[in-house]
């Protein structure tokens, strides 16, 4: 090759990383406003951006920039763009990441359209565009199908608690309203306490005493008190005084729950009226309750609306509805439990995982706790005293010994028959978990909600369709401080939590649900084991009966008795119906016994593995300790001879030297070090015999004898070699070594034989 | 005698004629006839290079033999396909695959019977090419010949397929396997990076499938292996399946009683994928189809594509209210030359994602768990570059 040739030859190179690099430091400057020479005005939001990387990103917006010598330029784009469209484009320009949700989709499409926005390819939107007309299509069609027969059971359940809610109302409830009744004056009486108890909790709070929101707190805890199973769950706290509180706060925190509470008010009022019309107190509290509940409804459909507008951030209402505190959230939970509760009967056995099991377990913990607030406010409505909602909080929490043992049993029982019977068959089989399924859970729960109300219906296609796979996740990464709350402890109590629903699932029953549950039942079979020793029997005998084996084994002892009282039976049915009853409470009993030795089981792998992680490190380390000890002996050693060859240190010095240092410092090479100086210094032999007088003063007897061996070999050897410095130093020092090892030596298998013997002899 | 000459003539001088003949060869004929001469064989090797395209044996029908028809059919079509496979991907219905009932009524006997046929199909391959075999409850299938052909959803009864990956260029498949150690709890990573889904910048897509799943521990491990190739940005899709029955790149031995994951890996640029989840709420012929436009809507070049289907046990037939091939049909709709594989199995993976050339569209709310499914299906294309852009 000529050399003119070779001075021509080009090399070229090239970062891969440039690129991004580049892009991300403008999107910087973007964020700080450095540089910018542009403002792009889109519906009255201003945005700033550099003219370069907007014209290069986007046809329209060269087309508009070119030409414009303006210091500052202002584009005020047309109304084609809009801001949902926009914002996620010009993030795109500078990050090359579109984010795109349900809510955005069609409108970046658009602009991005009407921009000319490089890079972005058509068949992304057309993708996302079919997959969110998907999710809609399938909430507002396939679950109303599926479910449209829970759907006319829930109107009927609906007539039928306000035609002869009298008649069907179960006894626990009257209970529950008539201690209630009995415990107010002493709550009346601790009403001051309580309030002074509790306002430390909620700082936060300006308004404490007659805010609405106060009593809206009070409200909730209230329902607590109400519940004497409920107590049993705070038990389960511990201290269940600072839960309560914590509830509070919470709810007060937000200002849409104040303003739900001021809605609940107004619909005290109303329930008053409407209670004043009915004369019997059970009847007046049934009506009342469906009243509450259809006013609540409307002020919920209200308030959601409020709050999709406000948080847009959420993408589907469903959050919403998590992330809103209890008394906010509970309210669709508490209409439609009893579909939901079926529903998820009927997808229990596909296998949740215990975190989704805790998230349901937690929504229906909300929802029995708004559920119980409707007896409360009942109560109150007929006393006309508002502020007595503060006192039924304090019964909760102060007067323990208020309570009888009877309904102690009562919740016990309430507890172990239906919920745990749910929770059970899920935490069986909780190893697979699919999204899909909850979704498939959430699903009847919306049905239900179109079933139940116009507007909710309206507000499911106005509010941003939840791409119903992340309902449960984000429930999962709740923002409600409740539900975090819970989240810890749901896990062991749950039976315990969700006793309190119980109250309310026997009015719902009384109308036929069979249809629903036996669903559940089909594929209950299909995948468990267990449901499939409800043996052929059961079945045969459920043909018989004019009701199905589910409900015997879901309702609890009262209920049970209260149930059969209601139907006539035969004794063969009665005997049949005992006998499932019994089989199931086993069933659940072993079910119970196998989650837990389960739980233990992976409890111990999971320890295990910790302990050889921990092992494995350990070994790890051990290993690196030692080579770096090897490291640092040879370094010693170095140093040693290093600094004692470069001091020149005279044998006295060294000597000292090697008196004051530490035991890790082998004197025996210092030693060898000296005898190298010595040999340097030429007369051995006089080295050797001034030796032993010279170390007499400093070192030990014992190290003198092993010294003085060595000493005479090592001179003999090297005397030898004298130009060889190194290497015969080393040899000296090794040498030295060994002849210590061999002093030490003896010392040290004596010791092992003594032991030896000591070891046979025990044997 | 003068005209046999001047052919003997052309046929050993005239390499641009012996190529145009020996082009009409399938590849088992070509071979053979690359051992005639020199001139054949250069030819033949120039030409091998060129068969890129994937081909399929598929077998329907239970045949009359004692083995699996699909051993039957392979040695067969073997003759016939103009591939030469380097990477083979095949999958049997575990009922008849370990072998018939009035044969054999006991278990042992049975497993023998498995793993015979397996080696049986494994000696019909060429001896380099690496083979991934793999038995579940029913087979998806597209009959052999076109590629057009109506693809059947095999629930129950004799069935199978072998997909023949050609050494393509741009693309590299590689198969894979890891199972849990039983000695070493703690799963290395350093494993990713031997099977090249490690610090692979042109990984495009992973199909896993998941065997012995329901051991102890399974659940975790198959996380340990998902959640990190979840991060990337890569198409993963599979399923689980009753059990591995071959895996010829290495003497698995001790692993056939632990979980473990397979599959295979195809990386390359070239590459595009997009897989779609058909969740529970896809009940019917509308929403099947609404699905099916998603995956169309992903603009995937439709030749030189493959589509796979991992389904669920649970759907099919009765899920759509006795409707047959529901699923198969709906994607012969929209995909009306894309033969499309796959299986009925215990569980999925998969999600809605797309992976093309100049872009990537996932889901971005980081669910560690959104891939794994039960009662699902999941439809995966795979489009291995355009065949005439590797012939220039």
């Amino acid at each position: 090759m000529p050399l003119s040739e070779k001075n021509s030859v080009v090399f070229a190179y090239e970062s891969s990383v440039h690129s991004t690099d580049v892009l991300l430091r403008l999107n910087d400057q973007r964020k700080q406003d450095f540089l910018c020479d542009v403002t792009i005005l889109v519906e009255d939001q201003r945005f700033r951006a550099h003219r370069s990387v907007l014209a290069a990103c986007s046809s329209y917006l060269l087309s508009r920039i070119v030409g414009q010598l303006d210091a500052d330029l202002l584009i005020t784009l047309p109304e084609e763009v809009t801001l949902k469209g926009f914002a996620p484009l010009l993030q795109f320009a500078y990050t090359a990441k579109l984010i795109l949700n349900k809510d955005n989709v069609s409108e970046v499409c658009k602009c991005a359209k009407f921009l000319g926005v490089h890079n972005i390819e058509e068949s992304c939107f057309q993708f996302l565009k079919f997959k969110f007309l998907d999710c809609k299509a399938d909430q507002q069609e396939c679950p109303r199908k599926k479910c449209c027969t829970s759907r006319c059971e829930k109107a009927n359940v609906n007539v039928a608690l306000v035609d002869d809610g009298g008649l069907e109302i179960d006894d626990e409830v009257e209970e529950l309203l008539e201690t209630e009744y009995t415990a107010t004056p002493n709550s009346k009486l601790s009403k001051g306490e309580e309030n002074a108890k509790v306002s430390p909790h909620l700082q936060d709070n300006t308004n404490q005493t007659c805010d609405p929101a106060y009593l809206e707190k009070d409200n909730v805890s209230g329902l607590f008190s109400l519940c004497p199973k409920y107590r049993k769950f705070q038990k389960a706290f511990g201290s269940d005084k600072v839960h309560t509180a914590e509830i509070g706060s919470s709810i007060k925190n937000d200002q849409v729950t104040s303003a739900t509470s001021i809605h609940q008010s107004e619909s005290f009022n109303d329930a008053i009226q409407k209670a004043q019309e009915c004369t019997a107190v059970q009847l007046v509290s049934q009506c009342e309750e469906t009243q509450v509940e259809m006013e609540e409804r409307e002020k919920e459909e209200e308030l959601k609306r409020e709050s999709v507008s406000q948080s847009i951030s959420y993408p589907m209402e469903k959050t919403d509805v998590a992330s809103f505190p209890p008394n906010f959230s509970v309210a669709p939970h508490e209409l439609y439990s009893a579909p939901f509760l079926n529903a998820y009967e009927q997808y229990s056995n596909l296998n949740f995982s215990s975190m989704q099991n805790t998230v349901v377990a937690e929504k229906t913990v909300t929802g029995t706790v708004v559920r119980n607030d409707k007896p409360v406010s009942e109560n109150q409505d007929d006393s006309l005293l508002k502020s007595d909602l503060c006192t039924r909080e304090d019964i909760s929490i102060t007067s323990t010994s208020d309570r009888s043992s009877v309904e102690r049993e009562v919740a016990e029982h309430l507890a172990k028959g239906f919920w745990s019977d749910i929770y059970n068959t899920e935490t069986a089989c909780q190893m697979r978990l699919s999204p899909a399924t909850a979704k498939e859970c959430s699903e009847p729960v919306y049905s239900g909600k179109k079933s139940e109300c116009p507007w909710l219906g309206i507000s499911l296609s106005e509010s941003p369709e939840p791409c119903s796979q992340r309902t449960f996740t984000t429930l999962n990464s709740v923002n409600c401080p409740f539900i975090s709350n819970l989240g810890t402890e749901v896990c062991s109590n749950s039976p315990e939590i969700n006793s309190g629903d119980y109250i309310q699932e026997p009015q719902q029953e009384q109308c036929p649900y069979t249809c629903v549950i036996s669903l559940g039942e089909d594929s209950e079979t299909d995948t468990e084991g267990d449901s499939e020793s409800c043996s052929a029997r059961e079945q045969e005998c459920e043909v018989k009966l004019p009701f199905n084996s589910q409900r015997i084994i879901s309702l609890s002892r009262n209920d049970f008795q209260s149930f059969l009282k209601m139907h006539k039976l035969t004794p063969e049915q009665l005997d049949c119906i005992h006998d499932i009853r019994r089989r199931s409470k086993n069933r659940i009993a072993a079910q119970r016994c196998r989650k837990r030795k389960l739980d233990c089981i992976q409890n111990l792998e999971s320890e295990i593995e910790k302990l050889q992680n921990e092992k494995a490190s350990l070994l790890k380390e051990r290993d690196h300790i030692l080579s770096t000890l090897g490291e640092t002996k040879q370094n010693l050693t170095g140093l040693c001879q290093q600094v004692c060859k470069e001091a020149a240190l005279s044998r006295e010095q060294i000597q000292i030297l090697a008196k004051y240092s530490t035991l890790d410092c082998p004197l025996s090479l210092l030693i060898s070090e000296r005898e190298r100086t010595a040999l340097d210094g030429k007369p051995v032999i006089p080295l050797c015999i001034e030796l032993p007088s010279g170390l007499s003063g400093a070192v030990s007897a014992s190290e003198q004898s092993s010294c003085y061996p060595c000493v005479r070999g090592t001179s003999d050897t090297t005397y030898n070699q004298v130009q060889e410095l190194c290497p015969i130093s080393m040899k000296t020092s090794e040498k030295t070594l060994l002849v210590e090892q061999c002093g030490q030596g003896g010392g040290i298998t004596d010791f092992c034989q003594q032991m030896t013997d000591k070891c046979t002899t025990d044997e | 005698m003068e005209s046999d000459g001047k052919g003997a003539y052309v046929l050993s001088n005239l390499a641009e004629v012996v190529e145009r003949i020996l082009s009409f060869l399938p590849t088992k004929a070509l071979l053979r006839a690359a051992c005639v001469c020199r001139l054949w064989r250069e030819c033949a090797r120039r030409l091998l290079r060129t068969q890129q395209s994937i081909a399929w044996v598929s077998a329907l029908e239970p045949g009359p033999s004692d083995s699996h028809s699909l051993v039957r059919a392979l040695a067969e079509e073997l003759e016939n396909v103009h591939v030469l496979p380097q990477t083979v991907l095949y999958i049997a219905d575990a009922e008849t695959f370990s072998g018939y009932e009035e044969c054999h009524g006991q278990k042992r006997a049975r497993k023998r019977n498995s793993k015979e046929t397996a080696i049986a199909l494994e000696k019909l391959l060429p001896k380099r090419c690496q083979v991934l075999g793999l038995v579940t409850p029913g087979i998806v299938v597209t009959p052999m010949g076109s590629s057009s052909n109506r693809p059947q959803e095999i629930e129950d009864g004799e069935a199978g397929f072998v997909l023949l990956f050609p050494k393509i260029d741009g693309v590299k498949i590689h198969t894979f396997h890891f199972f849990k150690d039983l000695k070493n709890r703690v799963f290395d990573e350093s494993k990713f990076t031997e099977a090249g889904l490690k610090n692979n910048p042109e990984l495009r897509v992973v199909l896993l499938f998941v065997y012995n799943s329901w051991k102890p521990g399974a659940n975790r491990f198959l996380h340990q292996i998902i959640n990190p190739l979840n991060e990337k940005s890569i198409i993963l899709a599979g399923g689980h399946v009753e059990s591995l029955t071959s895996l010829s790149s290495e003497n698995n031995t001790e692993a056939g009683d632990s979980c473990g994951v397979v599959g295979l890996a195809f990386s390359g640029p070239q590459l595009q994928s997009a897989t779609v989840l058909l969740d529970q709420d896809v009940i019917d012929e509308r929403t099947v189809e609404a699905a099916m436009q998603r995956l169309k809507a992903a603009n995937i070049p439709e030749h030189n594509t493959i589509g796979f289907m991992f389904a669920c046990v649970g759907r099919g037939y009765q899920y759509y209210k006795t409707k047959r091939n529901l699923e198969a049909d709906a994607f012969r709709k929209f995909f009306p030359n894309v033969p499309l594989f796959g299986f009925f199995g215990h569980g999925e993976i998969g999600c809605d994602r797309i992976v093309a050339g100049n872009f990537i569209l996932r889901e971005c709310n980081d669910i560690k768990d959104d891939l794994l499914h039960g009662y699902t299906t999941v439809m995966t294309l795979i489009h291995l570059g355009s065949t005439k852009a590797n012939q220039v």
